[in-house]
């Protein structure tokens, strides 16, 4: 039910870059582009994770606490 | 024709505009015209980009934030000019991607440091600068003396320049390892190199690996003098 | 409508609120340590990424862009759905994405700053593809910022959110025209600068000292034109200053770059430019501050029982103190003496810690007991405490730097009697040495202050003593707002 429209957009976001994430550490030629490749990739699989986590958690009304608002 | 003010507040598009255009004006005035008028940057002889080696220095001079704590601008000032050489001209930066003039001087100005001190002082210098100079508060960089200079991506990062307008001649890019090599190698027949790149300092090293340490010695020795002050052709630079 | 009815983004807001408690500590403490190492070089340490020249930056960033860029989005974004009585655009997920890309972000660029990668401009050390990243984030920003405006149920669109728009506009043309540069490779981060030479002066200048006016006085002032208001209970001083000095300030911060480039190889007629702009600043600067100030004709006691209120007021005190030091110091003459000395770094943290840092603790004072629903503060007189400790800090720091820089200008072009140089340089950092361990202390000063800060907050959220009694409705627009256009 009621998917956001929000999520989407920013879940094709954060796979995007993190694609563009992976390609950079893939040819990195030097330590910044590797790591910050790599952070980048971990950084968008994390954040699609807690976007579906929190989809789930709106759907069966058990939002983390402090959670104010719909 | 007057538009009350009102109608800006309540509507965002029209703030949007009016912003833009405002914030506009300064920076058009101040900056375009300094590419557009041809005297902004004297036409002055010896100039020359970077070689190899200096180039090299160069980096490592950005990356360990040098420019935190030096300036390389004498300002025209008679104190300054008595203190440090020459005022600086545009011309004597004009290669420099990015510019390096610095805003604080902790450390004492380098535009003109080149051929100041021996290279031997440098190294002792860089190594250890309280050993030369007990007041100083420069951190040590001894670990540059350790680490071989990377010089793969060599080619390109003198063609990154060049894309960005540094006019790097095809012989020069072409022979851009062995000028490097030379250029850091006291044995070495360094012709070819002083041909491509006037008056480079070519420095000890230890004679087997070409390291960080000797790249920035190379660049240090070369500031400020690539300009003749002393040549009557360059002594009223045209501004 | 009632605003009991909107359903406003405060997670996010709470998150920044986090993120700028959090940065400014660490920015102190890198600040600390970099004026302990200026203090006594051993602390140096000799290894790469302990070095003051890769440090510094760690410092400068930390302090500009992630303390105060955390407390600008986080107040931006509670002014702006309060304001204009909308939820923030873009639905939750875009507005986490900011959050968590900006964090991630400003630890990227700290950690590319120690491994040794930096463009060599000032406030603008991030290579090509943290750039690159920042303008996503920057850009998604306006969106959510500008799309809440859109979506108002306000007619008007408050002062405060002006000086937000201009400044995510400015910043966004500032930060693409500084950093313009080529990369080596698309997988190597260092990058050559497209303009060089005297133009990437005038370019680095224009950006850096409008990093100032734009991120540093613009977003600033429209958090000042909140929450002196609202936790004053008066409206503001005047509608008519606030409009005249928003378009003054705006059109003439931007000229006022060639100022850092006196006397240097930059063009006579540009650095002359600077400097009339830069002296005419002085009256729109003054403008926000009496604005500011008067606000709380009327209201004055308040400052007794409010460290909070206190903290922004003096903020803009301090405001007013370093936009005249400013003009001053951007008069050829007196920059003569006072460029490239501790002068400067002086008037940088009258204007970062006096300003900068206690506004953002006024505005956290207030916001931490509204965003976690507590009924006050937990102590009024830890924040006194963390008040005081904070100001004797910023007196230290900045009186030693004005000896410490007046000496250094005085000192370099002194002449004997026989018509040489009096001094060698190395004799100016001998003499300054004291006056860098006072600006030491004062910077611990400042340190303890926002940990007592942190201290106090901690227990606002948690401590029982602040519970709020009853769930209240959420307050609504400050008092001006109702007055604006009248």
């Amino acid at each position: 039910m009621d998917i956001q429209v929000s999520d989407v957009i920013v879940g094709l976001l954060m796979s995007v870059l993190g694609l563009i994430g992976l390609f950079m550490a893939a040819g990195a030629t030097d330590d910044a582009i590797y790591v910050f490749g790599l952070s980048l990739a971990g950084f968008a699989v994390v954040f699609v994770l807690g976007l579906i986590r929190r989809h789930f958690d709106r759907q069966s009304g058990t939002m983390p606490k402090g959670t104010d608002y719909v | 024709m007057f538009i009350k003010h009102e109608t800006i507040e309540k509507n965002a598009f029209l703030l949007l505009v009016f912003t833009l255009l405002t914030i506009a004006v300064g920076g058009i005035v101040e900056v375009i015209p300094l590419f557009t008028i041809e005297t902004t940057v004297e036409h002055v002889k010896g100039v020359r980009p970077y070689s190899p080696l200096e180039s090299r220095g160069r980096d490592i001079y950005v990356r360990e934030g040098c420019y935190v704590c030096h300036s390389q601008q004498v300002r025209a000032l008679r104190d300054e000019v008595e203190r440090y050489g020459h005022y600086s001209i545009a011309a004597e930066s004009m290669f420099d991607h990015p510019f390096q003039w610095g805003s604080k001087r902790i450390g004492p100005d380098l535009a003109r440091v080149g051929g100041k001190y021996s290279s031997d002082w440098h190294y002792a210098h860089l190594m250890n600068a309280q050993s030369v100079v007990p007041e100083s508060l420069m951190p040590h960089y001894a670990f540059l003396a350790q680490t071989p200079l990377d010089t793969g991506d060599l080619v390109r990062r003198i063609k990154a320049q060049r894309m960005v307008g540094v006019p790097y001649t095809d012989d020069q890019v072409a022979n851009a390892a062995a000028d490097l090599k030379a250029q850091a190698d006291p044995a070495a027949d360094n012709a070819a190199l002083l041909r491509r790149y006037p008056k480079a300092v070519t420095v000890p090293g230890d004679g087997r690996s070409v390291t960080e340490l000797d790249a920035l010695v190379a660049y240090l020795q070369v500031l400020g003098t690539m300009v003749n002050f002393a040549d009557p052709a360059n002594e009223k630079p045209r501004q | 409508m009632s605003d009991a009815a909107i359903q406003y983004n405060e997670d996010v807001v709470k998150k920044f609120v986090i993120a700028a408690i959090f940065w400014a500590v660490v920015a102190f403490l890198v600040g600390v340590v970099l004026a302990g190492q200026l203090a006594w070089p051993v602390a140096n340490l000799g290894l790469p990424f302990t070095n003051f020249g890769r440090l510094r930056p760690v410092h400068t960033s930390a302090a500009i862009f992630a303390f105060g860029g955390s407390a600008l989005f986080a107040t931006s974004f509670y002014i702006v759905q309060r304001t204009c009585r909308a939820r923030l655009f873009g639905g939750e997920a875009l507005a986490n994405f900011i959050f968590w890309g900006y964090q991630f972000f400003i630890v990227m660029a700290a950690l590319s700053y120690v491994m040794g990668f930096s463009q060599g401009q000032e406030y603008a050390e991030p290579e090509w593809h943290l750039d690159l990243f920042l303008t996503l984030i920057w850009v998604l920003y306006g969106v959510v910022f500008i799309g809440t405006v859109l979506m108002r149920k306000e007619p008007h669109i408050y002062v405060a959110n002006w000086f937000f728009i201009a400044m995510i506009l400015t910043i966004a043309v500032l930060h693409l025209g500084n950093n313009s540069a080529m990369p080596v490779s698309l997988f190597t981060a260092k990058s050559y600068n497209v303009a060089s030479g005297v133009q990437n002066a005038m370019i680095q200048w224009w950006y850096g000292h409008n990093a100032v006016g734009f991120f540093l006085t613009a977003g600033f002032l429209g958090m000042m034109y909140y929450f002196i208001p609202k936790a004053s209970g008066r409206p503001i001083y005047s509608y008519r200053i606030s409009i005249v000095h928003f378009w003054s300030l705006v059109f003439m911060y931007i000229w006022a770059g060639p100022h850092h480039l006196h006397y240097t190889a930059l063009p006579d007629w540009t650095q002359t430019l600077g400097m009339a702009f830069s002296i005419m600043l002085w009256m729109p600067s003054w403008g926000g501050m009496i604005n500011g100030i008067m606000t709380l004709s009327g209201a004055w006691d308040k400052l007794r029982t409010d460290a909070g209120l206190r903290f922004s007021v003096t903020a803009v005190g301090f405001y007013g103190m370093s936009t005249f030091e400013g003009p001053v110091m951007s008069i050829r003459g007196v920059n003569a003496l006072s460029h490239y000395t501790d002068w400067g770094i002086g008037h940088v943290h009258s204007g970062a810690l006096g300003w900068v840092a206690f506004i953002s603790f006024g505005a956290l004072y207030y916001l931490v007991p509204v965003l976690w629903k507590r009924e006050r503060l937990y102590s009024q007189k830890l924040a006194a405490w963390h008040f005081w400790i904070a100001t004797l800090g910023i007196v230290l720091y900045i009186t030693s730097m004005w000896v410490a820089g007046i000496m250094q200008g005085l000192m370099w072009r002194a002449y004997d009697q026989f018509g040489f140089l009096q001094y060698s340089f190395s004799e100016s950092v001998m003499a300054v040495h004291p006056y860098y361990v006072i600006r030491f202390t004062g910077g611990v000063f400042f340190l303890l202050g926002s940990l007592i800060m942190v201290y106090n907050m901690i227990q606002t959220v948690r401590s029982p003593t602040t519970a709020r009694p009853a769930a209240e409705p959420q307050t609504g627009l400050p008092i001006g707002t109702a007055m604006a256009g009248a």
